[in-house]
């Protein structure tokens, strides 16, 4: 029996966002696809589960990079203009942070944010918004400078604060504005998002990411990361994508130095002119190439000279009642004993307890989420990977209880309400579960962290030279835009123009 | 603008970039191939497993206990108290898979010899791969399966400390995990069983079960069928007998055959419990589609031809209205991976191309945008006219 074709333009390992944007860009230009996926349905953690008859979101908690009908962002646009229409529903708020004696809601538009931050720390308006403009202008040269690469004077004439501040933390940036400390708390919570404490966080990806959120706001597909995801699926397919599922990728077969096919678990041998893979180079570069001597030392040491970043916990609860019967007000609440990123950071390397989380309740964006008289309600924090390397088999069950037990006492005290009381369903994701799921090295959603030494920018200036083996390119959370599903669109095209730019070139010789 | 001055500010760019190389140049050449995450995963969850039958025994009259052993030695994955076990068979013709509550403890994984094991009894109708099980299996047969499926199981931050378990028939065996894994210790919780059985000679794993009996374990068996010798409780399990045997804050578990699934609702009604209290294992598959309703009467005796697209290979195939879809395929013998047989896992989620399906009103766990775009859990979908579906190469 034959499943796959004799040969394949491209072969693209794992159906998430970023495999399901490549795949959809290269067929949009007319090439022959086929993305392999290891479970049984698209899009990795981008997904939704049943659960006692209840849909429950898998992961998703915000969608940035979308923007408005009438003005959409980067990744809106490309799913406009690739026909994948999602049906977006607007976060109402950006979110509520909860600090000792500091409960403040702020809302997206950069005026009405600084509004509000004035308003808690009052005579802060002014350095608010003019660090909130610098973000934007930052924010737009990286959009800008995305699509026309320029010259670096050039680059500095008409990219000043992209080119000056480069070079800086994001900590040494906001030192120039010399805001008090409460209000820099209250311009800390989306650090999470990206991981690293803002002394080593480029002021590059805090620009983009306070930009992007604050500006523009956030959504979340009407049925769940689902929608978006089998959406996606189902445009490529009709776009004559192959997308088979179920399929684990063993191997990527090189010859004479270039990428010419993988080999399945099932045993299946598939060729094709070009690998895209969204398996972590760690598994590709120690696992995945054939022969294994293909793989040069450098493609080890890059490896092996980045750090990796965050992976997840979360613990989801339907819990018998509405969120208003609960005190549960916000979409989204950020709650931490401390905004100090550094202390945060170093109380995710261990088992908990974790006291820098963040909460949702999809009922308050999409009123659909929960049967009526219910809600859902998730408590997150994103662990590195190095607690939880020493947790074994046997250990499993009863540390993911206790955390998640910690982290339910946490905000049940901060609600005046044991939400153990009204538990319809719970659902405890660990970094095994995403393991499990999606295979990702060591559980890690986050890909490398984004330091001054893995800047993007530097990403950026020497991905030419970071391509190990030919016809090989990589998308997902690992590559140069990083973490975060918005971002995972971002680096999927970035694999498919890669390959476009490769074949144009070579056809050209 | 200024951060720190013009000359430092301007080559930010250039010095951000030195220091990404110089950490690639200062770093090790060794591969790094461990991924301990994903090892405990694998564990967890490693898949299909060949496993081989050691030891076959009577569970009472009339069932079987089958344990089973990974064929290569290896140690098992450590399950919940009450979940399943899916069996690959190929009997009849067919290749078939189907779920079977384990019976024997999670601590039983831990051993020198690290097991599980089923039980099962002989069917009193359409039951054939429990007869194969309890009259052809034999010991050293081996066969694929995947240890560690399903919901049904404690779940503390959710369940009261007191859980009443209310079982009937071979609905027994998830509850005879849970209590042996009580009984060692493993398991913090309060179990108390109802078995409801005809009579005392149907009651399955009776020695498990008492062996289990400690001051965090009562079974309380409830013979329903006319046994003047009987001591125990007598009849069926109503609210009242649940009542007496509740603590004030309970969580009821209940498995067992469908009759009873339905008895035991309208009991739990009666008691006013919350519906965060009540836990009901999934049915299995649906014994009579015509049934339910909305099923289409007039189609039940057609059979209709399924096209199945596996990648670019497709087959034509025959398939009743009165059956899964996954049973067609199984009768064909294509491959088809199935867990719960009652829609709910997911594990069968198929592609609707063309044609229209009926599928189990109660028995339908698909995702809302699954239903937009026509995918349907194989196990629970009954076909209505002729098909094209696309399902996994397996």
């Amino acid at each position: 029996m034959k499943f796959y074709k004799d040969h394949y333009d491209v072969v693209i390992i794992g159906g998430a966002l970023a495999g399901l944007s490549a795949a959809l860009m290269l067929a949009d230009k007319g090439k022959d696809v086929l993305v392999l996926e290891r479970h049984n349905l698209p899009g990795g953690i981008a997904t939704s589960f049943v659960r006692g008859g209840i849909e429950i979101e898998a992961a998703l908690h915000e969608m940035m990079s979308i923007g408005p009908k009438d003005n959409r962002l980067k990744v809106g646009k490309f799913f406009d203009d690739m026909g994948v229409d999602i049906d977006w529903l607007k976060v109402p708020e950006c979110y509520h942070a909860s600090l000792p004696g500091l409960e403040v809601t702020l809302h997206p538009g950069l005026e009405t944010f600084s509004r509000e931050v004035d308003a808690a720390v009052p005579g802060t308006y002014d350095k608010v918004l003019r660090l909130l403009n610098l973000c934007t202008t930052v924010f737009d040269s990286v959009n800008e400078l995305s699509v026309h690469p320029m010259s670096k004077p050039k680059m500095l004439l008409k990219h000043e604060a992209f080119v000056k501040t480069a070079g800086y933390s994001t900590q040494e940036v906001l030192d120039t504005f010399g805001l008090p400390q409460k209000a820099l708390d209250l311009l800390a919570p989306y650090w999470i998002y990206v991981g690293t404490g803002f002394r080593e966080l480029p002021f590059t990806i805090y620009s983009v990411l306070m930009a992007d959120y604050v500006g523009y706001g956030s959504y979340i597909p009407h049925k769940f990361s689902h929608e978006m995801s089998l959406k996606m699926a189902e445009r490529a397919e009709a776009m004559g994508v192959q997308i088979e599922y179920r399929q684990h990728v063993d191997k990527i077969l090189v010859k004479d130095g270039r990428a010419c096919g993988v080999r399945t678990a099932r045993g299946d041998e598939i060729r094709a002119d070009y690998v895209i893979s969204s398996a972590y180079p760690n598994s590709v570069y120690t696992h995945m190439i054939e022969p294994a001597d293909a793989v040069p030392p450098a493609a080890i040491k890059m490896v092996n000279g980045r750090r990796l970043s965050l992976s997840a916990f979360s613990v989801i609860l339907i819990l018998d009642r509405t969120a208003e019967e609960l005190g549960i007000r916000d979409y989204s609440v950020f709650r931490g004993e401390t905004m100090d990123t550094h202390a945060c950071y170093d109380e995710l390397k261990g088992l908990g307890p974790y006291r820098y989380i963040t909460c949702i309740c999809h009922n308050l964006a999409n009123p659909d989420a929960t049967p009526p008289g219910t809600c859902s309600y998730s408590i997150t924090t994103l662990p590195r990977v190095d607690g939880w390397k020493t947790v074994t088999m046997d250990d499993y069950d009863r540390v993911k209880h206790e955390v998640a037990r910690q982290l339910i006492d946490y905000m049940s005290a901060y609600l005046g309400v044991n939400l153990l009381d009204h538990v319809l369903e719970c659902v405890i994701e660990t970094p095994m579960t995403i393991a499990h799921y999606t295979g990702m090295w060591n559980g890690c959603i986050y890909g490398y962290a984004h330091t001054m030494d893995d800047h993007i920018i530097a990403r950026l200036q020497t991905a030419g030279a970071e391509h190990f083996i030919d016809h090989l390119e990589f998308s997902g959370a690992h590559q140069i835009s990083g973490d975060g599903m918005g971002p995972a669109v971002t680096n999927g095209r970035k694999a498919a123009k890669n390959v476009l730019d490769t074949m144009a070139k070579e056809a050209g010789k | 603008m200024k951060v720190k001055g013009f000359l430092k500010d301007v080559t930010g760019a250039s010095r951000v970039t030195k220091a990404r190389l110089a950490a690639f140049e200062q770093a090790s050449a060794q591969p790094v191939r461990s991924d301990p995450i994903g090892d405990v995963a694998r564990q967890l969850h490693p898949g299909k497993l060949l496993l081989r039958v050691t030891d076959i025994r009577d569970a009472s009259k009339t069932a079987k206990t089958l344990r089973f052993e990974a064929a290569d030695g290896r140690r098992l994955p450590l399950f919940q108290a009450g979940q399943y076990l899916v069996l690959d068979l190929d009997i009849g013709g067919s290749l078939v898979s189907r779920p079977f509550s384990i019976s024997s403890a999670p601590a039983d994984t831990c051993g020198a010899h690290s097991f599980v094991e089923i039980t099962t009894r002989r069917s009193r109708g359409n039951g054939f791969v429990c007869d194969y099980l309890c009259s052809e299996a034999k010991v050293g047969d081996t066969f694929m399966a995947m240890v560690g499926c399903g919901q049904f199981y404690y779940e503390p931050l959710r369940d009261a400390k007191h859980v009443v378990a209310l079982a009937g028939g071979t609905g027994i065996t998830p509850f005879a995990s849970m209590a042996r894994e009580i009984s060692l210790g493993r398991l913090d919780m309060d179990l108390t069983i109802l078995y409801g059985s005809v009579s005392s000679d149907d009651i399955i794993l009776k020695d498990q079960l008492d062996a289990s009996a400690c001051d965090r374990v009562h079974v309380v068996h409830v013979i329903s069928g006319d046994e003047p010798s009987w001591q125990g409780e007598r009849g069926f399990l109503s609210a009242e007998l649940i009542r007496k045997y509740s603590a004030e804050d309970t969580t009821y578990f209940v498995c067992g055959p469908q009759v009873m699934y339905r008895f035991v609702h309208g009991e739990l009604a009666k008691l006013n419990v919350p519906r965060r209290r009540e836990r009901f294992e999934v049915f299995g598959q649906a014994k009579d589609i015509t049934a339910f309703p909305g099923y289409p009467q007039e189609l039940k005796d057609r059979t209709f031809r399924i096209t199945v697209v596996r990648g670019i290979h497709e087959d034509v195939i025959d398939a009743k209205a009165t059956e899964s879809v996954a049973v067609a395929l199984e009768r064909a013998r294509i491959p088809v991976e199935t867990g719960c047989r009652s829609g709910e896992c997911g594990f069968c989620r198929s592609k609707l191309l063309s044609g229209t399906v009926y599928v189990c009103p109660e028995n339908d766990g698909r995702r809302a945008a699954d239903k937009d775009f026509g995918y349907f859990h194989a196990c629970s979908a009954y076909p209505t006219s002729d098909l094209k579906i696309r399902i996994p190469i397996l």
